[in-house]
């Protein structure tokens, strides 16, 4: 299941913090610890996964630690989900139309 | 009440294949012209009516459609502007609410047939926004995702065959 959201974030840099968040909350130094980029950047992706809504950050005034946000989560693969059943269908539907239209011509 | 719209990335966020059985032009016109995409566009359940959907056919062009429940009359429109243009191969649009981007590739198989492949990128909508958040599944999306269950299917035969890759492939 989060293979898909994965997908859906598109970037591998916020695959690696969602699938170490799933484990537990970190702070920026914990994460930024494994990530070949500097504190500044990994924040930049914690940004991106909060407008999302898939990571929620702690209050406390030194850690602020990073929180993923399951039912967000579940909700993101959702809207995903959505899009890409909305185009499945629509081959389908596009597909009897060009058969009937190509029957008529016959 | 946040303003914020997403950015528009390229954040993949699912592809599908298909296979039609029909020339690349053909194709092509069914997905550009208002009185092909009137027949297939929304879902049953919904009416897509030709005189509301535009087409301006050039970077920068709007696309819009306009669906219509056929229980309730609830109407959904979708606005977008095409980004590329490329007859019979490419289709491109940027959906003006979400920013998703929308990319159809055409690819003659030298058999009669034609291979299209639907990608869209973009993110999911900020989380904060009443919005994004009226966005998904909107009582529209719902009742016409209800109708379409209900309904029995428009073919028996099923010319297209749709795949889309396992996105845990992905990295």
């Amino acid at each position: 299941m989060l293979a898909r959201v994965f997908a859906a974030l598109g970037d591998p840099t916020r695959v690696e913090l969602v699938t170490r968040l799933a484990t537990g909350d970190a702070s920026v130094t914990q994460l930024a610890e494994p990530l070949p980029m500097t504190q500044q950047a990994v924040s930049r992706h914690l940004r991106v996964l909060e407008d999302a809504g898939l990571v929620s950050r702690g209050r406390q005034a030194q850690a602020r630690p990073a929180h993923l946000e399951v039912e967000r989560l579940e909700e993101v693969l959702a809207w995903v989900g959505d899009r890409r059943r909305e185009w499945l269908d629509r081959h389908e539907r596009l597909a009897g139309h060009l058969a009937e239209i190509q029957e008529e011509q016959r | 009440m946040s303003g914020a719209r997403p950015e528009p990335t390229e954040d993949e966020l699912f592809t599908v294949t298909t296979i039609h059985r029909a020339p690349r032009e053909l194709v092509f016109a069914a997905l550009t012209e208002p009185e092909h995409l009137q027949h297939f566009w929304g879902p049953v359940g919904t009416h897509t009516p030709a005189d509301r959907i535009v087409v301006e056919l050039r970077v920068g062009g709007r696309f819009e459609t306009t669906m219509i429940n056929d229980a309730n009359g609830q109407q959904h429109t979708m606005r977008a502007v095409y980004l590329d243009v490329e007859r019979p191969g490419l289709l491109r649009w940027r959906e003006t609410d979400s920013a998703v981007v929308t990319e159809i590739v055409l690819t003659d198989r030298g058999d009669g047939t034609t291979e299209v492949i639907t990608t869209q990128y973009g993110l999911p909508p900020a989380r904060r926004s009443p919005q994004a958040r009226a966005g998904w599944r909107t009582a529209l999306d719902r009742s016409v995702a209800y109708t379409a269950t209900l309904a029995p299917p428009q073919h028996d035969l099923h010319p297209s065959r749709s795949t889309d890759p396992n996105p845990g492939s992905r990295p």
